[in-house]
């Protein structure tokens, strides 16, 4: 996996998929993370979380919860695995905080084209295919919040080059401007839409300008992650089989 | 209004908090010990009035819901703004809640 790190973001090619994601945090530092994850030659795991509260006992816990991911996506690669796993030895070192963490993770094989979904309590998946957006339906309770994972299991999706996939935190969807308006996932959905055809670091470029259009300038109560993938080469081929 | 504002008042032997402003991790913890300082056997939590949660408010209700069922008895959160109760199904709010409210060690 090839990564460019730049403050607070990173940009990662692997697997024929197109990475790009950062972090804004809103005051002092939040529990938001996101996570590229590169599994074996033709796998490659993105993540996205928001972990409880605000400062640095949310920045250590996110910082844990991030390592263990790491660790069960090494015992186990299967996404409801990962999950689960990650429910029971995180949701663990959450609840001795009284927090939980939300959690979107994807897996996306790019020898078959196959994107798998698995939610634990975040906002499900934008995907961007042919010019149209379609959100993921995949649900599941957060982190830490009940012993055993529950959730609608792995929600799986082919790929084509040229089709994206938006994660995002609440922080982006409830960001405000002046008024009390929120930016709102439709019009998130709408960004999404536009931005068919161009690359994922432009993607996500152009849905920050917009967010800071809307929000103009005005003070945020919650940090704002934004991750953008695509599958790499012209669009309408198919990734693979 | 920014913060929270919380009234509080007694019907039929049940505990009302009447919920209003923006609820987060600068001021969860007036809610929560106002839960925690009623001794009726229902607790119910009126949300009319609340503009914004964080996950800091949502995770409170959610620990307090458990302690109270824990003890036998009944926590309702009524009067959910539509924004709201979107933001907290989103991370699986109510389905815990019906967890439980079944079995509150789960």
């Amino acid at each position: 996996m090839k990564e460019v790190i730049t403050g607070n973001g990173k940009i990662i090619r692997a697997c024929g998929l197109e990475g790009s994601g950062c972090s804004l945090p809103a005051g002092q530092v939040g529990g938001d993370f996101f996570e590229f994850i590169s599994c074996d030659e033709r796998t490659v795991f993105a993540a996205i979380g928001d972990v409880m509260g605000k400062g640095f006992h949310a920045a250590r816990l996110m910082e844990t919860i991030r390592q263990m991911l790491r660790e069960c996506v090494r015992i186990n690669p299967h996404p409801l695995e990962v999950v689960r796993r990650l429910n029971k030895v995180g949701g663990c070192e959450l609840r001795k905080c009284g927090a939980f963490a939300t959690l979107c993770l994807l897996c996306y094989d790019g020898i078959a084209g196959r994107l798998t979904c698995v939610n634990a309590g975040h906002h499900p998946p934008f995907l961007l295919t042919d010019g149209k957006v379609k959100v993921a339906r995949c649900r599941g309770v957060a982190l830490g919040l009940l012993e055993d994972y529950l959730g609608s299991g792995a929600e799986e999706f082919f790929l084509a080059a040229g089709d994206g996939v938006v994660l995002y935190t609440d922080g982006l969807v409830e960001a405000c401007g002046p008024g009390e308006e929120r930016y709102g996932q439709e019009r998130l959905k709408e960004m999404v839409r536009l931005q068919y055809g161009a690359d994922a670091d432009r993607m996500k470029q152009n849905i920050l300008s917009d967010l800071e259009t809307f929000t103009r300038g005005f003070s945020q109560k919650d940090d704002v992650t934004l991750v953008v993938m695509k599958v790499m080469g012209k669009a309408g081929e198919r990734g693979g089989d | 209004m920014k913060g929270v504002e919380i009234r509080a008042r007694q019907q039929k032997g049940m505990a009302i908090l009447e919920v209003e402003g923006e609820l987060d991790f600068s001021n969860v913890e007036q809610l929560q010990q106002e839960i925690q300082r009623r001794p009726e056997e229902v607790v119910e939590i009126d949300l009319q009035g609340l503009r914004f949660i964080d996950s800091s408010g949502a995770g409170m209700l959610l620990s307090q819901a458990r302690h109270l069922y824990r003890q036998g008895r009944t926590m309702r959160i009524v009067r959910i703004p539509d924004l709201i109760r979107e933001d907290l199904e989103v991370i699986g709010f109510f389905r815990v809640l019906e967890v439980i409210e079944t079995n509150p060690n789960a």
